[in-house]
């Protein structure tokens, strides 16, 4: 009764109705009035309603506008995301279901509150999002709202593999590997054409040789990798590879290593200043000319083809390697941007053999085609020597392998960088990729050059990588 | 992994309020769907937006392609172009975020800055004193885009030599000069490795190039 007394004053002072004093008992009468009850009572209902309506309307539409960001994700690629119900304060929406998934390699886990899957088709997926809140009718059509995830093409997807020219003059195969016996030890190797070159058809521009020399006993490996800026640098690495081994077959003999030989034994007995001198003076005898012999055998093919040396830019490493009843010496040479590792018998140490010409900007390197590099007052350092009981792996790479494996120049001089490289090699990869270096392991080659597809963003580079083990 | 750092410098004054912000939009959003299809750009672009009008607004911070995501971007219906305020702040960005090459560390790719205006600056002094300050910034390209009748192709000249004009700031214009952009990012991708400076693709009919 006081409720509908109170109800019908408000809503009587509202429109400006006064209740004379002399009305109090008929009002009374008239709010007891069992029409009026029910009528205020239906009143009131009805407004509770509305308010109530009215709550939910803007509660949806909240939830409608609300901006909700999800992570992006891309095709092939593991992808979770949480749509955190608390965080988005969620917590009132009683039904909820996704929709728009089908086909995309996407599911939501209900309880867990997550998007997950691997994503199978690129694009901005409109996602529905389906949902109910608490206090809407359990017969309501559900809510929608919809939620934009940007899925990434797979970028293995979007480089192409075009074939190189066949009936080019400088066709080279785009893919080599190849494994045999170096010494007493074994060598395996791999020269891939990178896909940023696979993308437009153009040719592989690494290079490599290796040959046991005469009957010497000593055995070399080159590495050249082509300037991508030079036109015809593919000609160039190869012309570099095979005139150090052309050089070496020539000028090595037995007669004018005989005396070199007989230095090393007195400088394994006992180095001192003179047998050091008169090694360093061989290797940078032999050696320089045979990187000379290089450069001069490419300027010769470039003045026959009538074109610029600049054409043929190529970096060039090489190593020489013998066996000796007391250990190996091993001479090596190098210009550009790709090193030379010793790994010794523990895996303990790392030697860099070579110094790495890098400029101050990507790209910036040197060449054995350039004819200042041999009267540089740096040129006497290019030439590394060392004696050794043995070791685990000689590794000679292109910038294809360093940059993605090393990063950076200062990573090749840490032996935790050159077990980790090792590590991936043999298996510790997101491919499960695995080369085995045993002895007499046949597939050798063949699983280096499938190694060697890794992965790696921004690194499309040719690849070379040969390995003594 | 070397980043190729790209900055935007958008316009967002008074006279951009309305059908050019919408066009503006949308020329964005398509120009990015066109880099993410891209394999050069998806390993390696990294993209940053900033808007100038009274305020500088970074609207988002350098971030990678593949996690790009691009807010819808509005601008007040009235105010000045502080042309002059939003290249000073490009320059701090640029001085802390893009990394330069050590023995220890990958440098970046040499950044792109894209200007966007469809007025002239109302902080000139300001402007004219920090144009010296982002040539000495070592950016691939600056490439100044002066849209509608209202914009002053010869003040943006001082900034750089790439200047281009578009008639108007409609949809259609804007498409055409953001597909552009994305043919200019794409080369900078490619040719930069052998440290040359970037070459600019030639622009579509709809974009004049200002000599």
């Amino acid at each position: 009764m006081e409720e509908t007394k109170r109800y019908l004053k408000a809503f009587l002072t509202q429109n400006k109705i006064e209740i004379p004093s002399g009305k109090l008992s008929l009002f009374d009468e008239f709010i007891a009035n069992e029409n009026n009850v029910n009528s205020v009572k239906i009143i009131q209902e009805n407004q509770r309603m509305i308010m109530e309506n009215w709550k939910l309307k803007t509660r949806i539409d909240d939830i409608m506008i609300q901006a909700v960001s999800i992570p992006n994700g891309t095709v092939n690629k593991k992808y979770e995301a949480k749509l955190d119900f608390t965080k988005l304060n969620w917590q009132d929406i009683v039904a909820f279901e996704i929709k728009g998934l089908e086909n995309t390699g996407l599911q939501f886990d209900a309880k867990e509150e997550t998007l997950s899957g691997t994503p199978e088709i690129s694009g901005d997926l409109k996602i529905k999002i389906l949902f109910r809140i608490e206090g809407e009718p359990e017969d309501a059509a559900l809510n929608e709202k919809t939620l934009t995830l940007i899925i990434n093409p797979d970028p293995k997807s979007l480089w192409k593999n075009l074939e190189s020219d066949k009936n080019d003059p400088f066709y080279k195969e785009d893919n080599v590997a190849v494994s045999g016996k170096f010494l007493d030890k074994n060598i395996v190797v791999a020269s891939k054409r990178g896909r940023s070159h696979a993308n437009t058809g153009a040719f592989r521009e690494d290079d490599f040789a290796f040959k046991n020399i005469n009957q010497t006993g000593w055995s070399l490996l080159a590495v050249s990798d082509g300037a991508g800026s030079a036109r015809l640098s593919r000609k160039g690495s190869k012309i570099a590879c095979d005139a150090v081994i052309q050089y070496f077959e020539e000028n090595f003999t037995e007669e004018s290593l005989k005396e070199f030989d007989e230095t090393l034994l007195l400088h394994h007995k006992q180095s001192d200043e003179s047998s050091s001198k008169k090694i360093s003076h061989f290797v940078y005898n032999s050696l320089s000319k045979a990187a000379h012999f290089a450069n001069k055998q490419i300027e010769e093919f470039a003045i026959k083809s009538e074109t610029e040396l600049a054409n043929f830019h190529a970096t060039l490493i090489f190593a020489l390697v013998k066996k000796y009843d007391f250990g190996y010496a091993l001479l090596t040479f190098g210009v550009g941007d790709c090193p030379i590792g010793l790994l010794n018998k523990e895996l303990t140490e790392i030697k860099l053999m070579n110094w790495l010409d890098v400029g101050d900007f990507g790209g910036g390197t040197r060449f054995i085609t350039m004819p200042e590099i041999f009267q540089s007052d740096k040129f006497s350092t290019r030439f590394g020597f060392k004696l050794v009981d043995d070791f685990s792996y000689l590794v000679l790479m292109t910038d294809g392998i360093y940059d993605p494996k090393f990063v950076v120049e200062a990573n090749l001089e840490k032996i935790e960088k050159w077990n980790e490289f090792f590590g991936d090699l043999q298996g510790n990869n997101e491919d499960g990729h695995k080369v085995d270096f045993s002895t007499g392991n046949t597939e050798v080659a063949n699983q280096l050059s499938t190694w060697m597809d890794f992965w790696s963003p921004g690194n499309h580079d040719d690849r070379t990588l040969a390995i003594i083990y | 992994m070397r980043r190729l750092p790209v900055y935007f410098l958008l316009d967002t004054s008074g006279s951009m309020y309305g059908e050019p912000i919408q066009a503006l939009n949308n020329a964005l959003s398509g120009m990015i769907n066109t880099l993410r299809s891209d394999a050069q750009a998806l390993d390696s672009l990294w993209i940053s937006i900033i808007t100038f009008d009274r305020e500088v607004k970074e609207i988002v911070p350098l971030t990678e392609l593949v996690n790009f995501q691009l807010p819808e971007i509005i601008c007040p219906q009235s105010g000045p172009t502080n042309t002059g305020a939003g290249l000073d702040f490009v320059i701090q960005k640029v001085k802390t975020e893009v990394i330069k090459g050590s023995s220890t560390q990958k440098g970046d790719w040499k950044p792109l800055l894209f200007v966007f205006t469809d007025g002239k600056p109302s902080d000139i002094q300001f402007y004219r004193q920090k144009i010296q300050e982002i040539k000495n910034l070592s950016f691939g390209a600056v490439v100044g885009c002066a849209a509608g009748h209202m914009a002053n192709d010869d003040i943006l000249k001082e900034l750089t030599d790439n200047v281009v004009h578009l008639d108007s700031a409609d949809s259609a214009t804007l498409k055409q000069f953001f597909k552009w952009v994305s043919e200019t990012i794409e080369q900078g991708n490619k040719s930069q490795g052998t440290g040359e400076s970037v070459t600019l693709p030639p622009p579509p009919s709809e974009i004049t190039v200002v000599i």
